[in-house]
């Protein structure tokens, strides 16, 4: 108790000293967190962007169909999949998809498009499809009365080929039993902008695509949507260890150039943060010797009434930390507005910047307790650390010379 | 798009005509040209009908195809799908280099673009290229003629300005029957990489024809074309140019 | 004046180890900000070459309309016009023709769909690095048959040097078809993704034969002689070929996210170097204060022996300039050293892709003389601004009170 009060009285007796050394503290505190708000956040805020509109945040293939997809590389087992992802505790809802490049043609023109069959109910609960919709009726899989199923297409897919909604879209493509799959669709919706990942997909509804695809019902792909994004890892496992003969993946191996990218600056960043401060510190460091040096007399004197050098030490290192600390305070006081700011309004920017093949808007931050905990830690070691050798430096004092001086 | 194989052929199997074997005066057999013009040669100008099942087999899917196939000397076929279902009523028309699909499902005619040319032809190990390649191997390709007891072996290798994949062609015909046994396709290694057998002999209005062909991709496991000739008739009634027409493709079958 | 001088050396001196710990603060701050600069000036400039040095060119020529879908119809009907002007043109440096088109690729063994580029081999060169690219066999040479594959494809299509390929795709204007027999002449690896897994290259002349134009093209690549994009002389040279249905851009317009990204990170540059800087002034200011309290019973002497309190100014104020001196030289020396270090060497930072741009070779930093020049300055400025309220402090200093403090 003696101890905290003669390190908190210590603290201010050199007032101005303090507060300038735990400006700068509270400076290198508030651009650390900062730093880490922007980047945890942009990032998931990308992550959840791209989880939600299409990738989910798990995906199932069958053998590496991911890397290599082939027509014929199909889960063959819908119930045992589905079995176990209805009584995973982690998922939250999941679709199933079917992929197949493809020619369309609409009056005269064609031009290559991909093909995907999805279930419209499962994939409006796990995807962001249904709200993509610009034009036109989000769609079902019920043909319209005369037998006709309806697709969905993208901007750049149906300016090339000049189609509005009702229009006739024809569908080329080849069979998984090598047969040439044809069909007529109407246009029920145009989804998505120009630029967007699926301007050139069309959308056809799972059954109708099997048929087409003559898949006999197999699909090439589940995409999950977890309860818990943050739990991706273990459901990765659980899900992985229960189907075995498929591939479950995460999102950060189906995007895994993004996933790399965002791990490379992320700790291109931290080191960032490591040299600023460290920078600070060497302030803090000139502090805490001035500091020790004038007090000399003082700690030979402590020394001669008896005090272990020991207690020299951690009254030395219990100043720098509590000053530390008191900054830090200060830090996330200052910190709590700016960051709230980031976390729900963020920096917009001019053109969408693509991060390993996914598009950024917006600069978003974090406002968690990891984006003020971790700074925090960061710099109280830092204190502690600077403060060990002064520290041990005045336990050394020797009474006698001390108190000469 | 799907992975296919690409096979510069003379279209043996579309033009039955050339698999028969001629009434040539065999002392003067040995000329290498003329033994090949001999293949092919009844084609020339011949108009005939043929009835084919044709069976792919893939390690993912194994399918079977009956078809009707009309042709009038080398430049016009006209291939009709009779069955299965699904694909009944599918056609292809082809004149000289172009080729069209006639898709019922959705009545249209789609014109096969360059980009689909090597696509596979209905899934099989024949691609629409080969299908449509007008290789006068006389004079594409560089022939030496060697033999055995029983068979004619002529060595093909492309000239140097002939636009094919393969470095050599190796084609072996039956000394006692004049018709073709084999062809093999070899890359400019002289590895093998693809095969083409004749089988089963049969009579065809009085010519002896190999009524069976397999074609088999060796760097492709589990893949395997076989064509049957159920039916060849050399001298079909109502042949003629309005056959091969693109309004002719069209006409609900 | 002199003494001035003479009495801030000797002071700064008086505590060393304080004054090595405050040049340490200052330099590797600036030390800090030239590597910081030069990291982000590297990166900067790989991932802007890799775009315009690689292949695509400083800028552009094309027919309106044809960046849309690579309409092969919309060719460059009077290249040979617009290259006899850039060719005369002084402003430009390089230019290369280059007819393109989509088509399927085809071996022995496997087929593949690609982008043929048809290239004059020496202009090629002085706009493109494909010559260095070259991993295996040949550059071109104006043989017809020659064709340059990249590696992935070369896998792919399971080829090697010499082997078959046979190339398939669609006329210009008429659609139909056409078929061209080459062989492999050399493989290339540029490192980046799309380039090497969808491009061939064949020579201008075979290709526009293939593809049936005339003396025409799809693109025309430039590179000037001034690297900045944005000078008045090149802007000048693009907006004379923009006319009718040409279009000429540069790489910023062509490739508008990297631009993005740049402007993100000149941007924050900015802030965080002068973040850094408030902090470290506020270690300097707390080291001169630390040193005037040590002297404070001497200025109070000097004050009282009649040292005017501008004097006083001045003597803070030197110091902190002297101080300032030793830490641009130590920070330049650090910041340099290791600049210079990573400029030869590269820093690794692993597998990377920005704005489309796959960066997996180290980043050569780039120093310029900016950073050794401007930046110390700002950090001289910087250092006396700190040192003003010091010393207005000891400007004030009232002799009678000083002279009872004893340290």
């Amino acid at each position: 108790m003696l101890m905290w009060k003669l390190a908190f009285r210590n603290i201010f007796r050199q007032r101005r000293r303090s507060i300038l050394t735990a400006l700068s503290m509270t400076g290198g505190y508030v651009l650390c967190v900062l730093s880490f708000s922007m980047t945890e956040g942009s990032y998931s805020n990308v992550i959840k962007i791209f989880t939600e509109d299409h990738t989910g945040d798990i995906q199932i293939h069958s053998e590496d169909y991911l890397t290599r997809p082939k027509i014929h590389k199909n889960i063959d087992d819908n119930a045992a999949v589905e079995r176990v992802l209805n009584q995973s505790e982690f998922v939250r809802s999941y679709t199933k998809r079917v992929f197949s490049p493809g020619l369309a043609y609409a009056g005269n023109e064609s031009t290559p498009v991909k093909i995907v069959g999805v279930d419209p109910d499962l994939e409006s609960n796990t995807s962001r499809l249904a709200d993509k919709v610009k034009q036109g009726v989000y769609f079902n899989n019920q043909p319209n009365d005369d037998g006709y199923f309806k697709a969905m297409i993208g901007v750049r897919a149906a300016t090339s080929l000049q189609l509005n909604i009702g229009d006739e879209l024809i569908l080329i493509s080849q069979g998984a039993d090598g047969s040439i799959a044809n069909d007529i669709y109407i246009i029920g919706a145009i989804v998505g902008s120009r630029s967007s990942w699926d301007s050139s997909t069309v959308y056809l509804p799972l059954n109708s695509a099997h048929d087409f695809l003559t898949l006999h019902g197999k699909s090439h792909q589940y995409a999950l949507a977890l309860n818990d994004s943050a739990d991706v890892i273990a459901a990765t496992q659980s899900i992985q260890a229960q189907l075995p003969a498929f591939s479950v993946s995460p999102w950060m191996v189906v995007e895994e150039t993004f996933y790399k990218t965002m791990q490379a600056d992320k700790e291109g960043n931290l080191f960032g943060l490591f040299i600023i401060v460290f920078i600070v510190f060497i302030g803090v460091l000139n502090t805490v010797l001035m500091s020790v040096l004038e007090r000399t007399h003082e700690f030979g004197v402590l020394k001669a009434i008896g005090s272990r050098p020991a207690t020299i030490t951690v009254m030395i290192l219990l100043e720098t930390t509590l000053l530390a600390f008191l900054s830090v305070v200060v830090g996330i006081l200052l910190a709590i507005p700016i960051i709230y700011w980031f976390a729900n309004v963020g920096i917009a920017m001019p053109e969408p910047v693509d991060v390993g093949g996914i598009a950024f808007q917006h600069m978003k931050g974090e406002f968690s307790l990891q984006v003020f905990l971790l700074p925090m830690l960061f710099i109280l070691s830092f204190a502690i650390v600077v403060a060990i050798l002064p520290g041990i430096r005045a336990a050394r004092v020797l009474p006698t010379e001390a108190m000469r001086g | 798009m799907v992975k296919i194989q690409r096979l510069v052929l003379p279209l043996i199997f579309l033009f039955p005509g050339a698999l028969c074997a001629e009434s040539v005066p065999n002392n003067s057999a040995t000329d290498v040209i003329k033994l090949i013009d001999d293949m092919e040669e009844l084609y020339r100008g011949d108009a005939s009908k043929a009835e084919i099942t044709m069976r792919v087999e893939t390690p993912y899917y194994k399918r079977s195809m009956k078809m009707e196939s009309i042709n009038l000397g080398t430049e016009k076929a006209f291939i009709r799908i009779l069955s299965p279902k699904k694909e009944r009523g599918v056609s292809t028309l082809k004149i000289d280099k172009e080729m069209w699909n006639y898709l019922p499902k959705i009545n249209k005619v789609i014109k096969v673009p360059p980009s689909l040319m090597m696509g596979s032809w209905m899934g099989s190990d024949f691609t629409n290229d080969d299908l449509v390649k007008q290789t006068t191997l006389t004079e594409e390709y560089n022939l030496e003629l060697a033999e055995t007891d029983d068979t004619y072996i002529i060595d093909l290798t492309p000239r140097a300005q002939t636009v094919t994949v393969w470095g050599r062609i190796e084609y072996t015909i039956s000394k006692a029957d004049r018709i073709p046994l084999s062809q093999g396709f070899y890359d400019d290694k002289g590895d093998l990489i693809r095969s083409l057998v004749f089988k089963d002999p049969k009579m065809f209005q009085g010519r002896l024809i190999p009524s069976v062909m397999e074609m088999i991709p060796l760097n492709k496991e589990g893949h395997k074309t076989v064509i049957v000739y159920d039916a060849l008739d050399f001298s079909p009634s109502g042949v003629n140019d309005s056959i091969f027409s693109l309004r002719n493709l069209r006409k609900r079958f | 004046m002199m003494l001035t001088y003479k009495l801030a050396l000797r002071n700064i001196f008086r505590n060393t180890r304080r004054t090595i710990l405050t040049v340490m603060l200052i330099g590797f701050s600036l030390a800090a900000l030239i590597l910081a600069d030069a990291v982000t000036s590297g990166m900067i400039k790989v991932m802007v070459e890799s775009v315009t040095k690689t292949i695509s060119g400083e800028a552009q020529i094309h027919k309106k309309g044809f960046r849309e879908n690579l309409d092969i119809d919309l060719y460059l009907e009077n290249s040979s016009t617009i290259e006899g002007q850039l060719a005369a043109d002084d402003r430009v440096k390089a230019y290369s023709p280059r007819v393109i088109a989509a088509g399927m690729i085809s071996s022995s063994y496997n087929v593949s769909s690609g982008a043929v580029y048809g290239v004059d081999g020496e202009q090629e060169a002085t706009v493109s690095k494909l010559k260095e690219a070259i991993v295996e066999g040949e550059y071109l040479s104006d043989s017809p048959t020659e064709i340059l594959i990249g590696r992935p494809m070369a896998e792919l299509l399971e080829i090697g040097l010499g082997d078959r390929i046979v190339i398939t795709l669609a006329e210009a204007d008429t659609g139909e078809l056409s078929q061209a027999l080459f062989r492999v002449s050399g493989v290339f690896f540029f490192g980046m993704r799309e380039f090497d897994e969808n491009f061939v290259f064949v020579n201008i002349d075979k290709a526009r034969e293939v593809v049936n134009i005339r003396n025409a093209s799809h693109e025309i690549a430039l590179l000037f002689h001034d690297s900045d994009i944005s000078a008045t002389d090149t802007q000048a040279v693009l907006s004379e070929l923009n006319q009718g249905d040409i279009e000429a851009l540069d790489w910023r317009s062509l490739f508008p996210e990297i631009t993005s990204v740049l402007e993100m990170s000149g941007f924050s540059s900015v802030i965080i170097g002068s973040i850094l800087f408030l902090l470290a002034s506020l270690g300097v200011i707390n080291s001169m204060f630390m040193s005037i309290y040590e002297r404070i019973y001497e200025f109070g002497v000097a004050k009282a022996i009649g040292t005017k309190p501008r004097q006083l100014l001045q003597l803070i104020l030197f110091e902190g300039f002297l101080i300032a001196l030793i830490s641009c030289a130590f920070g330049i020396a650090v910041g340099g050293s290791l600049g210079l270090y990573y400029e030869i060497n590269g820093i690794p930072l692993g597998e990377f892709e920005f704005a489309g741009v796959a960066l997996s070779n180290a980043i050569p930093t780039v120093l310029s003389i900016n950073q050794f020049t401007h930046f110390p300055i700002y950090v001289i400025l910087l250092t006396l601004t700190a040192t003003l309220y010091p010393a207005r402090f000891a400007a004030k200093i009232v002799p009678s009170e000083a002279l009872q403090k004893s340290l």
